[in-house]
This record gives structure tokens, C-alpha cells and sequence, in this order.
């Protein structure tokens, strides 16, 4: 049997089995489906699903790798499966998020109500480098700051918590699509008869959500998606998505900007754009306000952008709303512009900055994650529990010359769900990002990203660390 | 369509078309390898290197009557050809170019052109000459030509029929215009320089253009230079003639529109329409025909140059500081 010698461990929360050892209800099927195929089978599904993805070139690119460019993200072929009732829970708690982180970017580029009202300490905002001044008084297209959310998403045996909200260019929804296409012809007949959720459709959303945040007068918008080139980690996504959505894929060398407007050279001159999805880091988006010595932006956008000729998604500034430190006032945001409790917990969250916390997590250290606030893809983390003397040491050094470049949260026993290691099916670490777009309203497609941490005993799920990715199947009620 | 666009799938066309033509004149000689004297085995790797303008960057292309050292030449030379890595001209290098032209724009391509690409791409990567001599390098050339050949074919199945294929044809018309160009010049000076005419370098020549058979049935099977340099430039039924390339060229420049500039347009219409007369009206009788192969081929140059400037590398006004602008804080 496939699962005799599977490590069902209580403390920790698995997709498919209850702490009784019986499958979960919705994972029935997908349950039976393993245990009664053979070994050959299996390794011949695991086989597949790895060789569409290479057939098919659906790569990303790790930085500092010279020999090798492009690799292939590991996919296992074993779905993680979820019932339609805890999938509305889900979706009411993004919704109500991102809704908040909206309300909450409008307000900090402008009146700044949640400071003086004292919800959220001045010098937190001021202090934090994704704040840009630059964006003080401008207004995002129809009120709409961040129009494509990544939300990263862990399960504990207390429940679904937050684990950071990815609010500039977040990337993965193109392997989300991609894993679903190859598991769903690897898993046919179970795929029909466990009546998985459609998320396919995802690209006409998206398109859909950048029309509605169109300038005003532009029926049928120019939409061009913005990348900093192929060498980019993400280019696979870029390329992907703007095939999705009909928009032209540029670079800043395409674009250029004339009496506020911006324009794309075409082969019968130039055509005036008015949507950019930009998958440029501010930083980088317009070397007249930021850096000036950025090659991939195009200096004059923010000047377009401000005047209302051309909608940049997600605006620029929006990184101040997913930093670390920021993070933990989220819950305090939704109760502050929505008046309503929070639907999705926080994982609880220890600001550095503040000396009671510095002294908790130093103390703690080989229990705590530390992160630097500025830092993402599982770079600048300690993990406490797996860190060795020397590396705590190195830590507490840092945390002590600039506290308020970290934070640091209890580890979490995140959820297992089986995965195909090899010839066996074993347990791994999974986490969840959902993607939520909001134009003239918010929309999600039942899916996410489901990433997987391959090593054994690792929480890192991170693709450019060793994670992978496996397919995430919502059902029918 | 975005100019950068174009000229990727532009030049994806004329990467994969240099890549089958090479794989089609290595396909000959490695067959010619099995039996021909060293003499004919020189003049092959004579005529594609003359084609390709370039001398090896390994090996020698002197002639040795030695049949083992014949043999060791042809090794390092087809090696230089085939997967040599610093050489632009080799097959791997314009197939990489290819298929990294095709990567950047696979959202203008359709999903089965690209996986049938990525597909050839990945069996190509990892192969070295020492696995494809030992047993049958004409096979691995053969097939090699034989998915771009296919992949031309999903092509033409698959790709909507907007300016991203209209780009991609013309790239490639206008390489297998130059290429072949090139390659009949080639022919010309090798026979000239290797001074025993033989009928074995002729009937390699057509059989590269898939045009033995037509020769046959429309000539005497005495093999005549002229009547063959005749057939391969002016057939207009022979898919790769000169003439049809020039055809199929002018049709795609017609089929992308005009460029931003009223007068570049203009221009590179009518050096399309030169490359079209010197093939179709100054070819037939012409005695001089290396001169006026050399005139093809730098029209052909010249009318890429015009097309790029036309379409992708166009001057477009760069934008003062006073109409861009900053931020009043």
C-alpha cells in the first residue's frame, strides 16, 4: 500500500489525512486513486507532468547561475485537494485583505488619517524604504492601488494564517496554470470524476480587471505588459501572461513618453499605450523619479501616470503595504477602514524596532524565524530551529546594529500534504498563494499556486531555494 | 505590431532557415563522405564555406589526397559546422539564436511551434560530433533539416496570419534569397578552382535544392551547369529557387505595410522590386552570372538594412525635458 510507511505526525496539519488517519472527506477520491495504482503508474504520471513542463520550456531563472539560465521548477504530480466550503472562507478573508490594503495605500499617499488617528506609528512609514514620497497625492485609477495581489497563505493546526501579502509584481499565477494543465491530463479520469473548480479562465479576468482600470475614454484600451527583459527570473510568467490578456510585451527601450503621454514603437510608428501591467520593480519603473540610472523604465511614466493618460498596475509605491514591519498592523487596517474583524489571521509578529521585541527574539532565537523586513524569496531569513550556533550568532549581531531592518515570528508547523519523492509518496511542507485582482470589483479564480518545500523536515518553499510546485485542486459543493 | 517584436520573429526566420540550409549542405557531404574521392570531399567543404563567407576556425581546407587525412579534416570541419559553439554559423549556434528569438517572442508564436522548437532544441543541446559521426552523421543531418522543415510545416498550420507571421516569412525569405545567392557563387568559384568539372558537384548542388528530380524531367539528363544555375534561379516552381524566394520576399513586404516613414518605405519597396528584376528579367542570357549573383547578393544586404531601418531601428524623436517633465514637490 502507498501510504503504509507515510509519516503522519499530529502536531503538524495534513491536507489529507485527519489526525485520525482516515482521509480527509474531499481527498476520497484522489486517496483511493494513489493507493490503488502501482508503482510504475505512479512514477509514469511524476514522469509526465515533469516532461511537459520541459517540453515545453516553462522555466524560471536563478540569479548567480551562470551554467544554468533556465531551469525547470520542480512540479510534483499529486494534487492537494480542498472542499468548497473552506475555499469561500478563504476567498471572503483575500477579499476583505486586499480591500483593507487598497483603502489603507490611498490613505497613506494622501491624508494619512490611520497615523494622525494614531492606528499606525509615523516613524513605521516613515522609516520603511517601499514608502515613496513621490507617490504623495497621486490617485491610483478609480481608486484602485494594488489591481493583482499575491497572498501567501499557510495552514496550522489552529487554522489558515497570512503570511505575507505580495502587493508590486507578484509572479507564480503562470505555474499555477500551467501545473493544472499538465496534472489535469496526467490525472484524467480522476480529475472528472473529483469535479475540480476551473480556474482557465484566469487571463480573461485578468484582462478584464486592467480594461476596467483603463483611463477614462479608452473603450478599447492598448494594454502592454511591462518586463525588465528574458534574463529576468519571471520572464517565463511575463511572456505567458501577456500572451493571456492580448497585450504587447515591452521593454522600457520600447516605450517612451511624449506631452504626457506614453507611446510603444510599432512598425507603423508609434501607438499610444493606456495600460501598463509593469513587472518592473519601482525602483527601476522611471529614472526621472527614482533611480536615475535604471535602463529598464521609461523616464516620464509617473508623469504620464499622474496626469491619468496611461494606468500603471499595480501602482507604484504599493510595496510599503506588504513589508514586513507594516505587515503586522493589517489586522488593525481592516478593523480601522472596514470596521470588521478580520477573517484571516496574522501570523503573530515581533517588530524589532520596538526594544521589548528585540529582547523577546534575541532570547529566542532558536525558536524564531527572524526576517529582514526588506528582503523576499527566502533570502535574509533565519530559521531559529534549523540554524546552527554560528549562524544565531551572526543574527543577533545584525538584529543589535539596525533593529528595525527585522522582524521575527514563532515557526510555524506548517501543513504537510503527500508528495511524489521519488518511487514513494511522502509527506512535504506546502503553503498557498491565491491571486486576487480588483478592478470595478474583486475577482479570484478557485486556485493558487501551491508551493512545496522538497527537502525533507524544510519549511522553505521558495522556488529559487529548492521548493516546487504542485497543483491545488478546490471541488464542486 | 511592437517593432522589437518584429525584429525578433524576424530574425527567428532567417536564424532557423540558415540553420536547415546548413543542415541540408552538410547532409551532402557527409553522404559524399561514404564514397567520394578526396577531391569531390574538398570541394564540398570549398563550396560551404565559400557559401557561408567564412574560413574554419578548426581544421584546414587543403587539399590532401590522403583518404585518412581527408577524413580527419571533414571531422573537424563539420564539427566547426555542426555544434562548434563559438562559431555564429554553425548549426547549433543558429538554431540556439532561433529558438532564443522564438523564447523571447512565444507570445506572437503559437504553444505547438514553440514546444515542437523547444523540442529540437533539447535533443540538439546535449549532443557532441563524437555521437553523431560514428554511426550515420547524414542521418542526424537529415533529421535535423527535416524538423525544420516540419516546424515550418506547423507553422503554416498553427500561426494566425497577422504581422507576426508575415515578419517571420520575410526574415526567412530574405535569408534563403542571400544564402542562396551565396551558395551559387560558391559553387562557381569551387568548380572554377578545383578545375576537373564533375558531375557529382553539380547533381549535389541540386539535390540541396531538392530540385534533382525537376532537373530530370525537364532536362536531358546530361548534367549542364547553365541549365542547372537556370532551373535553381528563375524556376518558379522549385519551392527554393531564387526566384521564388524574391517572390515570396516582395509578397511579405507588401503583407507587413507600410513603416512610420513614408520615404524609407518607399525605398526598400523598390530595392525589393531591384532584387526582383536582376532574378527575373537581367538573370535569363545574362553570360556574366557570378557578377550578377554578387549583384543579388548585395541588394538582397542592402534591402535588410532598409527593412531594419524601415520597420525595427527607425529614428522616432526623442522627447525634451520640457515635454517630459517631473514631479512638482
Amino acid at each position: 500500500m502507498k501510504f503504509d510507511s507515510y509519516d503522519l505526525n499530529p502536531s503538524i496539519y495534513d491536507e489529507m489525512f485527519g489526525s485520525d488517519g482516515s482521509p480527509r472527506p474531499h481527498s476520497t477520491n484522489l486517496y483511493e486513486t494513489l493507493d490503488n495504482l502501482t508503482p510504475a503508474e505512479l512514477g509514469a504520471i511524476g514522469d509526465w507532468v515533469t516532461r511537459s513542463f520541459t517540453n515545453e520550456g516553462i522555466t524560471f531563472t536563478v540569479y548567480g547561475d551562470d551554467e544554468e539560465t533556465e531551469r525547470i521548477i520542480p512540479i510534483d504530480s499529486i494534487p492537494r485537494v480542498m472542499s468548497a466550503g473552506e475555499w469561500a472562507g478563504l476567498k471572503a478573508g483575500l477579499v476583505q485583505r486586499l480591500t483593507a490594503l487598497n483603502r489603507f495605500l490611498a490613505d497613506i499617499y494622501s491624508e494619512a488619517r490611520i497615523i494622525t488617528d494614531g492606528v499606525i506609528p509615523a516613524d513605521m512609514i516613515r522609516d520603511c524604504p517601499q514608502y515613496r514620497l513621490e507617490m504623495r497625492g497621486f490617485r491610483a485609477p478609480r481608486g484602485v492601488w494594488v489591481a493583482i495581489c499575491g497572498t501567501d497563505l499557510v495552514r496550522t493546526n489552529d487554522g489558515f494564517k497570512v503570511l505575507e501579502d505580495n502587493l508590486r509584481v507578484p509572479s507564480g499565477v503562470s505555474y499555477m496554470l500551467a501545473i493544472r494543465k499538465a496534472t489535469k491530463s496526467a490525472h484524467r479520469l480522476l480529475y472528472r470524476r473529483s469535479r475540480v473548480r476551473d480556474i482557465e479562465y484566469y487571463g480573461l479576468l485578468l484582462a478584464e480587471t486592467l480594461r476596467e482600470l483603463a483611463p477614462d475614454g479608452r473603450s478599447d484600451p492598448t494594454m502592454a505588459l511591462l518586463t525588465p527583459g528574458t534574463y529576468n527570473s519571471a520572464f517565463y510568467e511575463h511572456m505567458f501572461l501577456a500572451r493571456q490578456i492580448g497585450a504587447d510585451l515591452v521593454e522600457g527601450r520600447d516605450l517612451l513618453v511624449e506631452d504626457g503621454y506614453v507611446y510603444m514603437r510599432t512598425t507603423s510608428g508609434l501607438k499610444r499605450v493606456d495600460v501598463i501591467y509593469r513587472r518592473v520593480d519601482d525602483d527601476f519603473l522611471d529614472p526621472l523619479v527614482f533611480r536615475p540610472d535604471s535602463l529598464l523604465g521609461v523616464p516620464g511614466l509617473l508623469h504620464a501616470a499622474r496626469l491619468g493618460n496611461v494606468s500603471v498596475i499595480n501602482a507604484p509605491g504599493t510595496g510599503v503595504a506588504d513589508d514586513k514591519s507594516v505587515y503586522a498592523f493589517v489586522p488593525d487596517m481592516i478593523r480601522y477602514y472596514l470596521g470588521a474583524e478580520p477573517l484571516l489571521d496574522n501570523v503573530e509578529t515581533y517588530l524589532c524596532r520596538r526594544p521589548e521585541d528585540l529582547e523577546y527574539t534575541l532570547d529566542n532565537l532558536d525558536k524564531l524565524v527572524v526576517k529582514r523586513v526588506g528582503e523576499s524569496g527566502g533570502y535574509g531569513m533565519l530559521i531559529g530551529p534549523a540554524s546552527t550556533p554560528a549562524e544565531r550568532n551572526e543574527f543577533a549581531a545584525s538584529l543589535r546594529a539596525d533593529p528595525a531592518d527585522y522582524i521575527s515570528q514563532p515557526t510555524l508547523a506548517l501543513s504537510r500534504s503527500p508528495c511524489l519523492i521519488e518511487d514513494r509518496i511522502e509527506p512535504r511542507h506546502v503553503d498557498l498563494r491565491p491571486f486576487i485582482l480588483t478592478g470595478r470589483k474583486t475577482r479570484i479564480v478557485p486556485g493558487a499556486f501551491c508551493r512545496i518545500a522538497l527537502r525533507r523536515g524544510s519549511l522553505v518553499v521558495n522556488s529559487s531555494q529548492g521548493g516546487g510546485g504542485k497543483d491545488f485542486w478546490v471541488l464542486e459543493d | 505590431m511592437l517593432s522589437r517584436s518584429a525584429a525578433g520573429l524576424y530574425w527567428m526566420g532567417r536564424y532557423l532557415e540558415r540553420a536547415g540550409h546548413l543542415c541540408r549542405l552538410l547532409k551532402q557531404q557527409a553522404e559524399s563522405l561514404v564514397d567520394s574521392p578526396p577531391r569531390d570531399i574538398y570541394f564540398g567543404w570549398h563550396r560551404i564555406y565559400g557559401a557561408l563567407q567564412r574560413g574554419p576556425q578548426t581544421g584546414t581546407l587543403e587539399f590532401d589526397n590522403d583518404d585518412l587525412f581527408t577524413i580527419v579534416d571533414s571531422f573537424t570541419l563539420a564539427d566547426d559546422l555542426t555544434f562548434e559553439p563559438t562559431n555564429p554559423d554553425s548549426v547549433r549556434s543558429c538554431f540556439a539564436e532561433g529558438r532564443e528569438n522564438a523564447r523571447q517572442m512565444r507570445h506572437h508564436i503559437s504553444a505547438e511551434m514553440w514546444t515542437y522548437l523547444n523540442r529540437s532544441h533539447l535533443r540538439l543541446q546535449n549532443l557532441e560530433i563524437g555521437d553523431i559521426w560514428v554511426r550515420s552523421p547524414e542521418n542526424f543531418y537529415a533529421e535535423t533539416a527535416a524538423e525544420i522543415d516540419t516546424f515550418r510545416g506547423v507553422t503554416a498550420t498553427t500561426l494566425y496570419r497577422d504581422n507576426a507571421w508575415h515578419f517571420l516569412q520575410l526574415g526567412g525569405h530574405v535569408e534563403r534569397t542571400q544564402l542562396s545567392a551565396s551558395l551559387l557563387i560558391a559553387q562557381i568559384t569551387a568548380v572554377r578552382l578545383f578545375e576537373v568539372p564533375a558531375d557529382a558537384y553539380w547533381t549535389s548542388l541540386l539535390r540541396h535544392y531538392y530540385a534533382f528530380e525537376a532537373y530530370n524531367r525537364a532536362s536531358s539528363t546530361a548534367i549542364e551547369p547553365d541549365r542547372i544555375l537556370d532551373l535553381l534561379v528563375t524556376n518558379s516552381q522549385l519551392p527554393d529557387s531564387l526566384s521564388l524566394s524574391v517572390e515570396g520576399l516582395c509578397h511579405e513586404l507588401e503583407a507587413v505595410g507600410r513603416g512610420p516613414d513614408e520615404r524609407s518605405t518607399e525605398r526598400t519597396r523598390r530595392q525589393a522590386e531591384l532584387v526582383r528584376r536582376l532574378v527575373g528579367d537581367e538573370w535569363p542570357g545574362n553570360a556574366a552570372r557570378r557578377a550578377l549573383l554578387r549583384d543579388i547578393r548585395n541588394a538582397c544586404r542592402r534591402l535588410h538594412r532598409f527593412v531594419t531601418e524601415t520597420y525595427f531601428d527607425y529614428p522616432v524623436e526623442v522627447p525634451s525635458e520640457r515635454k517630459v517633465g517631473g514631479f512638482d514637490q
